[in-house]
């Protein structure tokens, strides 16, 4: 395998350098094809995706992204507006899912009767997702997916 | 043929479609793998890529693949936490545009600086490149090769490369990003102690009773530091925040006493609180006595502008800016005495009553306190002042080297402390901050390199603005780019960086995984590994040095920094490059290559193969055949032993979890300069500053002195520039993951929703932000996470589509050469389009 | 001042005078119609006076408010949105029933206390004090089932098909039942938050 994808990058670069092809500072870069003297138009703000469908994550780690808008949500030290939703006591009525019960942990892994404050300025690890196209792809591979789809071991 | 960007991507994706061949079938019936010989993920730890506080972060591979990370349970600086950005790490890799092989513009099959990229060989590349370099370095002399690095590069690719550059190619023009970020803070550790990088360290978060932010939005630069901040504020409810900016950010969510100033004032504010303390007897006595002196700063040190511009040719200390006198304590209070509370607090715009509640944390006996800093000191005309004033306050009260009692300096760049500093990649410096205008450190380092007395010049290369200035102006005619953003990170990109990149008499060489802006200016793009496709060391802004074995491979044909300054090495001999009087006082050193004197030398060489770790690759060490980190490694701590600035053996980092130097007999030490935490302390002496001479620190007189620029009727606002949480620095990473980029797209202009209505603009409207010096095309966004006062906006250095570099101005602190990104005049105008 | 005051009241008692002398020339017919259009014109100026401090403008004539309130709605919803349709200070904070609105404006009259002894003319003042006045229009809109959201916002008229699906589910479980009335969740929606310690909801 190693083996294979070494020859497709000599193939690749084969490829280009066959047609004796090159590539200008405008296309590798994102720019969206302009030179770096160049000015664009600026892209119109985003919306926020408001859709409340949970994404995969990549990994079981991974903390979620928000599925929706969080517009004017406080947190600050009088208050935690996500909390008033995703805090244990809170969840029977929100319907919300509840905080990772990791997050009740203080720095020594022991669990505190109520959400750690370390924890406590969500947008660190949880951000929303704005409704535009990734600017460049990403071949992360899940690892589930891989092994699913990889032969089973002889 | 010209290829589109889609056609290169492409191109990549042949590559990546083969690594996954073999693919399609349902392994199992049931719908989860149970296997554990498959299930099994290897786990290993390694240093977050991203920001100074230099989180452990534990990443787990599968089958050549890093497909998970999460944070270190077992690390001190993060107990199991990561920011947004380091849970996402395992993606930084594979974005779709990964440089594969090296990349050389030219046309009809030759280079040519006006040509576009084609691929070529490693062989090729290096070809061409080392013939530009010894053109160079015939022509106009060593002055006329340049490299710029990084303090993201590895602890040995900054030794390394330093190396090359001083001992081998015989050029001090080596600089690292790290001079945007860091070297006031260095150049106040020099002044006030003699010695770099902070006293205290992260223990004192949780040790202290209130936090002084002083220009830093730790909320979204240092977030796991900010984690441990709020929990110390929110469990321990009498501690208090103090938050000092020039618009209100996310750290103002946590702050008791939140303050937005007028740019540049914090120099009077600095000097509100020493005369506050004095003022009201609050000074310690026995601290002072013993172990401070009190000297008068030279004023009027210009803006480290181009030497013909008016406000240097107007300074009258611009030519030694760094120069102080003696003087008394005396002296040195009615120095203070006119930065009254009244007057300081018309100057600034803060409240009297604020500015005296922050002068009581430090002046009350009973509250231990921690000042933090990043950029907004930093990156400031006066920022080695600003330093050294939050110095004097924390010395004039002894609040300080003991647990919770702590001025503190933050770093922006993973290995700024561990790889710019500590190694020294500064055009002044060597290793343990030593500096090439010593005699007696070049006599020292010419030593521990075994190279012939009289190759490392006397005399600093170019710093970091010169680098650019000088391309544009032709005297420097190779120039090496590893491991950062210069064309996205540098003021001024179009009077100084992208005339300097483009000028014919220059060829540029890029090493980078991906085509930034920079690679895209570039002449010769070199494919680099990066984070843990390499056995790497990091030192963070608390003095831990932190290690990780490569983990994967790099894709392609991608080499690390490392592997590419060494195997250019062999491309030179001495005789091309060291002067003919050294070479004929030292024979035995004539037509050796580069490679030989400084890797080949029987120091860096003498680990072999079986020493490296059975269980990892070790790509380089492989291709040179022997152990070549730990060769580096373990000649670089040569500098460092016995001077203050121990470090351990280098296996025992492969052990831990990092360590805080001095390392003195196998303990690192937390608190510095106290006697019973410090083993450089004196028996009885309490403190001992061991930098200076004397054993004890400086206070200094420094007066407040105005910007460079300040807005005027034309160009009426202030212009601050920054990061946002989700991206790093220019997000040649972080925009390349696809949840990051999605969090926070495009850069916006953050502005208050008055100067919007007056200027008839709307949110979200299109907008030129414009200077004396160029302009980029924006949107108008008067919400969301930061809040501008009146007359300020704020602008994102993140978005390679905005470079707002082309509008800020390179004015540079005079001692530290620094660049104040945080303060110039601009005008804001619709584009009328919609 | 003294001689102010006694001009004053000199006039209030030469008005009283001469209008508690019975009329001798004119006839009962033009004094009844003379007296509805005096009593028109007086109501019409009174509810004038009391429309006018009954807006944006005069709310924000005072620099607690401007300052304060004011540029916290500003980035909110209710000032800035998709239509332009846009929630000024009395749509909430006044109650649009005549007899509550009398009731509401009488209790205004302690504001103007405020205003003149200086209770939160700073930021710091303001700050200290904002839980007890953010509880009284909490307690307020509790009261009267948020009567002045349901102004403008009438369960009836919500097609919740546009509504986000947490946003739906919630109004359906809670609003419609009538188990819970608007103010219970949509706090802090036009203003930032006081410290919220204890607050229901808010756990």
């Amino acid at each position: 395998m190693r083996i294979s994808s070494f020859c497709a990058v000599i193939a690749a670069v084969g490829v280009l350098l066959a047609g004796g092809a090159s590539l200008s500072e405008e296309l590798i870069t994102l720019r969206n094809g302009l030179s770096i003297d160049q000015e664009a138009a600026a892209p119109p703000l985003p919306k926020v995706e408001n859709h409340d469908k949970r994404r995969v994550r990549n990994f079981a780690e991974q903390p979620p992204t928000i599925p929706h808008t969080i517009r004017g949500y406080e947190v600050t030290r009088n208050a935690n507006k996500c909390l008033s939703c995703h805090s244990r006591i809170q969840t029977g009525e929100s319907q919300a899912p509840m905080v990772s019960v990791t997050h009740f942990m203080d720095r020594d892994n022991q669990v505190l009767a109520t959400v750690s404050p370390r924890r406590y300025f969500c947008n660190q690890c949880h951000v929303v997702q704005e409704d535009v196209k990734p600017l460049v792809n990403n071949d992360f591979v899940d690892v589930e997916l891989m092994l699913r789809n990889s032969e089973a071991p002889q | 043929m010209k290829l589109t960007r889609r056609d290169y991507i492409k191109a990549n994706a042949v590559a990546v479609a083969a690594g996954a061949a073999g693919l399609g079938k349902e392994a199992e019936a049931a719908n989860l793998v149970t296997d554990r010989s498959r299930t099994n993920l290897t786990w290993s730890k390694a240093a977050c890529r991203f920001c100074g506080t230099g989180c452990s972060v534990m990443v787990g591979t599968k089958d050549g693949k890093v497909v998970a990370s999460h944070g270190d349970v077992k690390a001190e600086v993060n107990r199991g936490l990561n920011c947004v950005k380091g849970y996402f790490l395992s993606k930084i890799l594979y974005g779709e545009d990964r440089l594969k092989t090296p990349l050389l513009r030219m046309k009809d099959g030759q280079y040519d600086k006006n040509g576009d990229f084609a691929p070529v060989s490693w062989e090729t590349a290096f070809d061409v490149m080392a013939e530009k370099f010894k053109e160079a370095i015939r022509k106009n002399g060593p002055t006329a090769i340049g490299m710029f690095g990084s303090g993201q590069w590895t602890v040995w690719e900054g030794y390394a490369a330093s190396k090359l550059m001083k001992a081998g190619f015989g050029s001090n023009n080596i600089e690292p990003n790290a001079r945007h970020c860091m070297a006031s803070a260095v150049a106040g550790f020099m002044r006030t102690f003699g010695i770099d990088e902070p006293m205290g360290c992260y223990d004192d978060i949780e040790a202290t009773d209130a936090f002084v932010l002083w220009g830093s939005n730790m909320a979204e630069m240092h977030p796991i530091l900010w984690t441990r901040l709020t929990d110390r504020r929110l469990s321990a409810p009498d501690t208090r925040v103090a938050v000092l900016s020039t618009y209100e950010h996310r750290c103002f969510d946590l702050a008791d006493i939140p303050m937005v100033f007028t740019p540049q004032t914090d120099l009077a504010i600095l000097n509100f609180i020493a005369n506050y303390i004095i003022q009201n007897d609050r000074v310690n006595w026995d601290f002072v006595d013993q172990h401070v002196n009190f000297r008068r700063g030279n004023t009027d040190i210009g803006y480290g502008l181009r030497p013909e511009h008016p406000l240097e040719q107007k300074a009258a200390n611009a030519d030694k800016a760094g120069g102080s006198q003696e003087m008394t304590f005396e002296e040195f209070r009615e120095f203070v005495a006119e930065y009254s509370l009244e007057k300081v607090s018309e100057l600034s715009g803060v409240p009297e009553q604020q500015l005296v509640e922050l002068a009581e944390l430090y002046a009350d006996p009973d509250r231990k306190v921690v000042s933090f800093w990043t950029m907004g000191f930093n990156q400031h005309t006066r920022g080695v002042w600003c330093n050294n004033l939050i110095y004097n306050i924390h010395l004039l009260v002894g609040k300080i080297a003991t647990p919770g009692n702590s001025p503190f300096s933050l770093t922006g760049q993973p290995s700024a402390c561990g790889t710019a500093r500590e190694v020294g990649t500064f055009s002044h410096r060597l290793p343990a901050d030593m500096v090439v205008t010593n005699p007696k450190h070049r006599a020292f380092a010419e030593k521990v390199w075994n190279i012939p007395a009289g190759v490392i010049p006397p005399k600093p290369g170019f710093h970091a603005a010169q680098h650019n200035r000088m391309l544009k102006d032709g005297k420097i005619n190779a120039y090496w780019v590893q491991c950062n953003n210069n064309m996205q990170a540098a003021a001024n990109l179009n009077e100084e960086t992208w005339p300097g990149y483009r000028n014919p008499e220059a060829f540029i060489v890029v090493s980078d995984p991906y085509p930034t802006v920079t690679a895209g200016a570039a002449d010769l793009i070199l494919p680099t590994a990066m984070w843990v496709e390499k056995e790497g060391a990091y030192g963070n802004a608390e003095r831990r040095t932190q290690f990780w074995h490569q983990l994967v491979k790099a894709p392609g044909e991608s080499r690390s920094d490392l592997w590419q300054l060494v195997e250019f090495s062999k491309r030179f001999t001495t005789d091309e490059v060291w002067p003919k009087e050294v070479l004929s006082a030292n024979p035995a050193f004539k037509g050796k290559t580069l490679y030989e004197v400084l890797f080949r030398n029987g120091s860096v060489d003498r680990f072999p193969l079986s020493e490296t770790s059975p269980d990892y690759d070790n790509d380089e060490s492989a291709d040179f055949g022997f152990y070549l980190q730990k060769g580096l490694f373990e000649e670089y701590a040569i500098f460092g032993r016995d001077h203050g600035h121990d470090l351990a053996p280098f296996e025992r980092y492969h052990e831990e979890r990092g360590l805080r130097w001095p390392v003195v007999d196998g303990k690192e030490t937390r608190w510095r300069f106290r006697e019973g935490s410090d083993p450089y302390v004196g028996k009885g002496k309490g403190y001992e500053f061991y930098g200076k001479p004397d054993g004890r620190a400086v206070i200094f007189a420094l007066p407040y002195e105005p910007p460079a620029e300040s807005p005027d009727e034309e160009y009426d606002l202030w212009l601050c520039t920054g990061r946002v949480l989700e991206h790093w620095h220019s997000g040649s990473m972080t925009q390349r993951v696809p949840e990051l980029y999605k969090s926070f797209p495009d850069a916006v202009v953050y502005m208050h929703p008055k100067d919007a209505e007056s200027r008839g603009l709307r949110r979200g409207q299109e907008i030129r932000v414009v200077s004396r010096r160029g302009e980029i095309v924006s949107r108008v966004e008067t919400r969301g996470r930061n809040k501008p006062p009146e007359g300020l906006v704020y602008v994102p250095w993140f978005d390679a589509s905005q470079l707002i570099n082309k509008v800020t101005l390179d004015a540079t602190d005079p001692i530290s050469k620094q660049t104040d990104y945080k303060k110039c005049a601009v005008k804001i105008v619709a584009t009328g389009r919609a | 001042m003294m001689g102010l005051i006694r001009k004053a009241w000199g006039l209030v008692v030469w008005i009283w005078s001469t209008a508690s002398r019975p009329a001798r020339h004119l006839s009962i017919g033009f004094l009844a119609l003379g007296g509805f259009f005096a009593g028109v014109m007086f109501w019409g100026g009174f509810n004038t006076a009391l429309e006018a401090t009954n807006t944006e403008a005069f709310c924000i004539s005072c620099h607690e408010m401007e300052n304060n309130v004011f540029q916290e709605l500003k980035t909110t919803v209710h000032y800035s949105n998709r239509s332009g349709v846009r929630a000024s200070c009395p749509d909430c904070h006044v109650p649009h029933d005549w007899t509550d609105k009398i009731a509401r404006k009488m209790q205004a009259s302690k504001e103007v206390w405020g205003t003149l002894f200086g209770t939160i003319d700073t930021r710091e003042k303001f700050l200290a004090n904002r839980r007890k006045l953010a509880g009284h229009e909490w307690e307020r809109l509790k009261a009267n089932n948020s009567l002045e959201c349901r102004n403008c916002h009438s369960p009836e008229g919500m097609d919740i098909t546009v509504q986000s699906v947490r946003a739906s589910t919630a109004h359906q479980t809670y609003l419609f039942t009538g188990e819970k009335t608007c103010i219970d969740c949509h706090k802090g929606i036009a203003h930032e938050l006081p410290d919220m310690t204890g607050v229901p909801g808010w756990q």
